[in-house]
């Protein structure tokens, strides 16, 4: 499940060359920007089915809070 | 070098199985492109390839209309012949119809071909790992009546329109992947398809579509011609427009 999380992740944003961790900040990496944003409001909508307010989302910082986010559903 | 040399670039084109379509291939692979070829006629798609110089081009069986199979298309196009520098999206239908005529049907069967599958091959093609790090060029077809107007032509130019629109924002949303993004709109062209149809064969008719356009009625070289610039680095500093290619019918 972790796994399969982070390879949609990854396809989201565009992460062609290096490893993403449940621990990194995601709004670190260099592929993060407003569009990533959406994208990924996207794929928690059509994959997992949160529809989240910006204001909680502000509040996920790692990649595991984005995952527990979807475990939460 | 040429400026206006494909060599070294892998072109997708769409409805490359006749008409202008076809054209854009002979016309691609004359400049050095390698070619994968989508079409929904398997025949007609291999006498295209019969038709090209150079090697390594391929053709894919394809029903653009299923997302599934657009997706998978593309995997495979990747996989078989590396990354991508160019798309043509050629594939397309046509139509004169008067608005009573227009139902729900027609306009889901019209925007599903002209727009949807067009936009989903884009889509698919810049996934991440498909499209040429150095990027390239993305062109969909358009029409004169994209931009004007002409009885009966209401649904084929909402399709039409839909897609200049489109290929406007996603120029934008594309650049920063070095992905330019250009519409083209041919005037009346004459190809194998609508050369026996009633606005074509019939001399007064043709007359008439002929004084539409200051140079007379296109043919798919000059479109081709159009589209080799497009996807060239000839037009690397060019995004988001749309080059009427019309033998001066917009001028008018």
């Amino acid at each position: 499940m972790e796994k399969e999380f982070i390879g949609k992740l990854k396809e989201v944003l565009e992460i062609e060359d290096h490893e993403v961790n449940m621990s990194d900040e995601f709004r670190t990496y260099d592929e993060w920007s407003s569009l990533a944003y959406l994208s990924v409001i996207a794929m928690l909508d059509e994959d997992y089915e949160i529809q989240m307010e910006e204001a909680d989302f502000k509040k996920l910082r790692t990649v595991a809070d984005l995952y527990n986010a979807t475990l939460e559903k | 070098m040429n400026p206006f040399s494909l060599a070294g670039k892998h072109i997708v084109i769409s409805g490359a199985s006749s008409g202008i379509g076809r054209q854009c291939a002979i016309s691609c692979a004359a400049m050095g492109a390698k070619l994968s070829l989508l079409g929904r006629n398997l025949e007609r798609l291999n006498q295209t390839l019969n038709s090209l110089e150079g090697a390594g081009h391929r053709l894919y069986q394809i029903d653009l209309s299923i997302d599934q199979d657009v997706k998978t298309a593309v995997e495979k196009i990747v996989a078989d012949n590396g990354r991508i520098h160019g798309l043509l999206n050629v594939a397309g239908v046509s139509t004169t119809l008067p608005l009573k005529s227009v139902s729900e049907k027609k306009m889901d069967e019209f925007f599903r071909a002209n727009v949807f599958s067009a936009y989903s091959l884009a889509r698919e093609v810049c996934r991440m790992g498909h499209f040429s790090q150095n990027g390239g060029s993305i062109v969909f077809f358009s029409s004169v009546m994209g931009s004007f107007g002409e009885t009966g032509k209401s649904l084929y130019a909402m399709t039409k329109g839909a897609l200049q629109s489109g290929a406007r924002s996603l120029a934008c949303e594309l650049a920063p992947k070095q992905i330019r993004v250009n519409t083209i709109s041919p005037g009346a062209i004459i190809t194998p398809i609508n050369e026996h149809l009633a606005h074509i064969s019939d001399s007064v008719k043709r007359k008439e579509l002929e004084d539409m356009h200051l140079l007379g009625l296109g043919k798919t070289e000059d479109v081709a011609n159009a589209c080799i610039y497009l996807l060239s680095d000839a037009s690397r500093w060019v995004t988001g427009i749309n080059l009427f290619v019309d033998g001066g019918y917009s001028v008018k």
